[in-house]
């Protein structure tokens, strides 16, 4: 167990590591720099200054071994464009990418998984519908997704169109707080959470029926135990190891934010972070969020281990071994 | 002394404003600082508005400068000396009161080199700061070292800031990241309609009424008539037009785009919205070449496009009525110069035009030695048999619609007389370093004009310009007219005679037009949508085109 918490750890470390060194990297050598925010025609004096305070004035290595002793230090530096450190930035807007990821997720395990049993365990008009649906949310790139949404939600007034809280509960309690959220939160969780239900659900369906034609499952027909049953107790924990390989990967993507989602419906979270600190080359705070994504892509993957041991035992000595 | 003598500035508020009351407005993107001196992105300059006042300002509706905390002032016959009155019984919106020390603080502030000031380079006159002196809490007199033709509009540019709050901040050295996006609202104290109230980082900022404000309506009735106004974030363009669609936003951040104005406009029909057409907007599209001789020189095609003929024939190539049709959907207005008639007091009617015509554009370009190829109808030299090809790569900003359309059109336009442009668009920050090195042959952009008055964009006009499109930076005139333009652009800014300025500046724009250093094409028609609900709005056709002037916004019950 041990070893393989050390593994984790040195794998996390390393992947934080490529990960936010890249981003900065790529960034520094990407055509243009954060100065573009000054304007089109900002004065040779005005565009020097910033070069100098972000250490643009220096070679890439140079800055970029120059952040990485001070990273080291937990200092990643401070953003252009908002005028602040990375760290704090990146904290806020994963917290609340987090809050977003969780209800997405929650509410892509709850569609997709018992859609893709029914679709793959039946056959008829209402596993054809299903996979249509399913289609259907793969194909929708998810900017078209989330503008319906908010379309809708303008609409019809069922829900806010966007943002994370309202207004009205600046001077509210914490309860107020909290409710207004849950309100918020169904558009942007909804657009994020359509393709990845959908993607447990193929898998689902896909992994039921294989594991409905396992010889342990004639068996157990043949025992006289019921389909309902067969279904439940016997084929679908069995097909459930495929759906714990993408999980981790799922909750990793879903916790790194994503950018379209989090900017067509105005969340602060760290795609939309990212998105913005890419467009204006704000090299640091880009090495920020990489690192932060990096950071919950390797969570998620252990999340997926712990998950895939706990579905399938026999995993769990060659694991931790 | 020649004496100029103002009244207070009468709020143009309309009848039956009500007390109280929110709007919603959206923000593309987040302040950088709340310090105006040290940022000049848009949404700092939105919440410079909202919350901080300035000596004088230039009204954005009428374009003329009224007094604002000074309330009225006297200059010397010369234009260098201007003695301002401080308005009585201004304070802080922390009840501190607002003095003559003040403005002394903001001139120091900005000239300091510590600071970083954005702004400094804007109020310097002959290239000198503006030294301010008082002799009293309520006086200010401020002296050029030049006479300037823009004079006292310059202050517009300043914000005046609080002493008691940033003194300390700029005696350390730590002014630039003073009032930064953590500082606590509570700290940051201003003379403007607002103060802000809480901001929430990628979500919105709330600004309450500040009840200290001192400026009255018509009614003598206290301004600002609401009591909370909050700037919503909403990064994208669509969802913010839905948002407003739905009644989510009072208004936008910026004009409407031409495609959305049929939506709008059945919106209108719907009294869900209200559309304004705000007037000719005061930018347009350029369209220029490199033509930095150290750097195309050895080009064998920089021996035309150098030419003004050559720029001539593409002017001619090209149908503006066709252009501003196909480009801004019929919202725009043909333009031969890089004024618009949006700029009402610098806009020449009589610049010299260059109606569409085929056959002109192909004479202007045979008189230069370039003709169709008769195999493919591509413009060569020689006549149409040499071996230089006129193919040029068109650089524009990627993902804004209408410079999509614009180098379409422009492609077709000019095919017809042979001349081939490739079009790449480009990220901004790289079309940026593109464009300062001058590594394009041909750039399609909108350069955003800072100021009306010509004498504010000297960067643009003048050959040493770190603006000057088609040449940046030249250490002297590269061709004899940009050094008549040079010196007409210096001798208009240093006049104080409106007349002379505008002759002057006539004379600039028909140089311009004659030697085209960059095509204009149209310039757009401005529409703005806002809930109807809204009250007191006076557009502008600069941004912000409503809540420039928020203190005089009211809502309907």
């Amino acid at each position: 167990m041990g070893r393989f918490v050390a593994r984790r750890l040195l794998f996390t470390l390393a992947l934080v590591f490529v990960v936010s060194s890249s981003a900065l990297l790529l960034t520094r050598i990407a055509p243009g720099d954060v100065t573009a925010e000054l304007g089109a025609f900002a004065s040779p004096d005005e565009v020097a200054a910033v070069r100098a305070r972000l250490d643009l004035d220096r070679s890439a290595v140079e800055q970029w071994a120059g952040w990485l002793a001070r990273a080291g230090r937990f200092d990643f530096g401070a953003s252009f464009l908002y005028n602040r450190p990375v760290r704090e930035l990146v904290a806020r807007a994963a917290a609340n990418t987090a809050i977003l990821a969780l209800v997405a997720l929650g509410i892509a395990t709850a569609l997709g998984i018992p859609l893709g049993i029914i679709s793959g365990s039946r056959r008829g008009a209402a596993a054809a519908v299903i996979r249509a649906v399913s289609l259907v949310c793969l194909s929708l790139p998810p900017l078209l997704t989330s503008l319906l949404l908010v379309f809708l939600a303008a609409t019809t007034r069922w829900l806010p169109a966007g943002g994370m809280t309202s207004v009205g509960v600046l001077d509210g309690r914490w309860s107020t707080w909290l409710a207004d959220l849950a309100i918020h939160l169904p558009l942007p969780a909804l657009a994020l959470a359509l393709p990845v239900a959908a993607t447990f659900e193929r898998l689902q369906a896909q992994s039921m029926t294989e594991a409905l034609g396992q010889p342990f499952i004639t068996a157990a027909a043949a025992r006289g135990v019921a389909p309902r049953d067969i279904v439940r107790r016997h084929a679908w924990r069995v097909s459930l190891r495929p759906i714990c390989g993408v999980y981790g990967i799922a909750i990793g993507a879903l916790l790194s934010g994503s950018f379209v989602v989090e900017f067509v419906t105005a969340w602060p979270g760290l795609g939309r972070l990212m998105y913005e600190a890419l467009r204006a080359r704000d090299i640091y705070l880009v090495a920020g969020c990489a690192a932060m994504g990096g950071l919950v892509l390797a969570v998620g993957m252990v999340i997926g281990d712990v998950l895939l041991v706990i579905a399938d035992p026999r995993l769990r000595e060659e694991r931790t071994g | 002394m020649l004496v100029l003598r103002f009244g207070g500035s009468d709020a143009p508020t309309p009848p039956a404003a009500r007390r109280g009351g929110q709007i919603v407005a959206s923000l593309r993107s987040e302040p950088r600082s709340f310090n105006r001196l040290v940022a000049r992105d848009y949404a700092t300059e939105v919440v410079t508005f909202l919350t901080q006042g300035r000596l004088a300002r230039i009204n954005r509706a009428t374009f003329e400068l009224e007094p604002w905390l000074a309330e009225r002032w006297e200059s010397s016959a010369d234009g260098r000396t201007h003695t301002l009155h401080v308005r009585p019984g201004v304070t802080w919106s922390d009840g501190t009161p607002f003095t003559s020390a003040d403005v002394l603080f903001s001139f120091q502030a900005v000239f300091d080199a510590k600071a970083q000031s954005v702004v400094a380079s804007s109020l310097l006159v002959g290239g000198q700061p503006i030294r301010a002196a008082a002799p009293d809490a309520e006086t200010v007199i401020l002296t050029y070292a030049a006479p300037s033709g823009p004079g006292l509009r310059l202050l517009d540019n300043l914000p005046i800031l609080p002493k008691h709050k940033l003194e300390a901040a700029l005696a350390s050295g730590s002014f630039p990241s003073a009032w930064n996006n953590t500082t606590p609202p509570a700290e940051m104290v201003g003379t403007g309609p607002f103060v802000l109230r809480e901001y929430q980082p990628g979500q919105r900022l709330v600004f309450d009424r500040n009840p200290r404000y001192w400026r009255r309506g018509p009614n003598g009735d206290a301004l600002p008539y609401l009591d909370r106004l909050v700037l919503e974030i909403v990064p994208e363009q669509n969802a913010e037009l839905l948002r407003l669609q739905a009644g989510d936003l009072d208004l936008t951040s910026s004009e409407l785009r031409p495609e959305d104005y049929v939506a709008v406009r059945d919106a209108e029909d719907q009294g869900r919205l209200r559309l304004i057409e705000l007037g000719v907007g005061p930018d347009a599209d350029a369209f220029w070449f490199c033509l930095k001789p150290e750097v195309k020189g050895k080009d064998p095609r920089f021996k035309y496009v150098q030419a003004p003929a050559f720029r001539k024939a593409l002017s001619y190539a090209v149908d503006r009525d066709a252009f501003a049709e196909t480009v801004f959907l019929g919202a725009a207005v043909p333009l031969w110069g890089p004024i618009t008639p949006g700029n009402i007091h610098w806009f020449w009617p009589d610049v010299p035009r260059y109606e569409h015509g085929d056959k002109e554009a192909l004479s202007w370009l045979a008189s230069v030695g370039v003709a169709p190829r008769v195999a493919d109808g591509v413009a060569v030299d020689e006549g149409g048999r040499g071996s230089v090809e006129m193919r040029f790569t068109v650089l524009t900003q990627r993902g804004i619609s209408w410079y999509e359309r614009g180098t379409a059109v422009l492609r077709d336009e000019l095919a017809k007389i042979g001349i081939v442009l490739d079009i790449v668009p480009l990220e901004v920050g790289a079309l940026i370093q593109r464009l300062l090195a001058c590594d394009y042959d041909a750039v399609y952009y909108r350069p955003v004009m800072t100021d009306l008055d010509p004498a504010g964009n000297l960067d643009f006009w003048l050959s040493s310009g770190s603006a000057h499109l088609w040449n940046i930076g030249q250490k002297t005139p590269a061709t004899e007219w940009e050094r008549r333009i040079d010196t007409l652009m210096l001798e208009q800014a240093a006049s104080i005679d409106p007349e002379r300025r505008r002759q002057q500046f006539n004379l600039v724009q028909q140089i311009v037009a004659e030697n085209l250093p960059a095509l204009y094409f149209a310039a757009p028609r401005l529409y703005y949508a806002h809930s109807t609900r809204l009250r007191g709005v006076v557009p502008s056709v600069q941004r912000p085109a409503v809540l420039w002037s928020a203190d005089t916004l009211s809502v309907t019950p």
